[in-house]
């Protein structure tokens, strides 16, 4: 039977504790995105969202031993970044620019 | 270097990154409260800003650290700290110019109400009225 040593199982309940205070943020920023009254507002919150979600990724990887998560969130933080570009393009010149 | 050093290194390593990580949650929930609170869309950009700053690019420097000094994820622990390090400059570089871009389209397409308005100097140098 393998033994956990004391750097891991620390490591381990100190991300699933900061897991959980994640998910809260989450659903508070949930509140204001289905609440925000125009477009603007609703870009905000995903891209608060998204990047929290990123870093919550990379933090997940380590809790799971799952290398595979670290691409998803670069790749979040890309479509993040072309979400913005194009809605401040399509408010600007209400086309998008294909 | 023998192995009593490498386990300090790596439990200063870790100490670190959760400071950090901690830093992080913290300036999360203030932020996801504060989005909640603030009155407009143009003061909701501050929330933005310590969402993305304070809470997705320091807790990924954390976990890098995190990951640096835990020898039980095997050798995959320098792919998770090097994809976490690239994601925080990414946020870094991105966050702000995505945040510009968007702040600047609903300054100048009025989809937004400028409510409570005390004072809007880029529409006075333009020649227009206050707010």
């Amino acid at each position: 039977m393998k033994t956990l040593n004391f750097l891991e199982s620390w490591v381990t309940n100190f991300l699933t504790i900061a897991m959980f205070f994640y998910l809260a943020s989450f659903l508070l920023y949930l509140v204001r995105l289905f609440k925000g009254p125009t477009i603007p507002d609703m870009v905000l919150v995903i891209d608060a969202l998204g990047y929290d979600l990123a870093a919550f990724l990379i933090i997940l990887s380590i809790i799971l031993r799952s290398p595979i998560l670290i691409p998803c969130a670069i790749v979040l933080t890309l479509w993040i970044y072309a979400l913005d570009i194009y809605v401040a393009k399509y408010l600007e010149a209400k086309e998008m620019g294909e | 270097m023998n192995s009593m050093d490498v386990e300090l290194i790596n439990w200063i390593l870790v100490v670190i990154g959760q400071i950090l990580v901690a830093i992080g949650v913290l300036c999360d929930l203030i932020a996801a409260i504060l989005m909640i609170r603030f009155p407009n869309f143009y003061i909701r950009l501050h929330a933005l800003t310590i969402g993305s700053i304070g809470g997705a690019i320091i807790p990924a420097i954390g976990a890098a650290l995190i990951a640096f000094g835990s020898p039980f994820l095997g050798m995959f622990r320098w792919f998770v700290a090097g994809g976490a390090l690239v994601t925080a400059l990414f946020i870094f570089i991105l966050g702000g110019a995505g945040a510009h871009a968007i702040a600047r389209a609903a300054y100048k397409s009025k989809v937004v109400a400028y409510q409570p308005c005390y004072v809007n100097q880029l529409a006075e140098d333009r020649g227009g009225d206050k707010c």
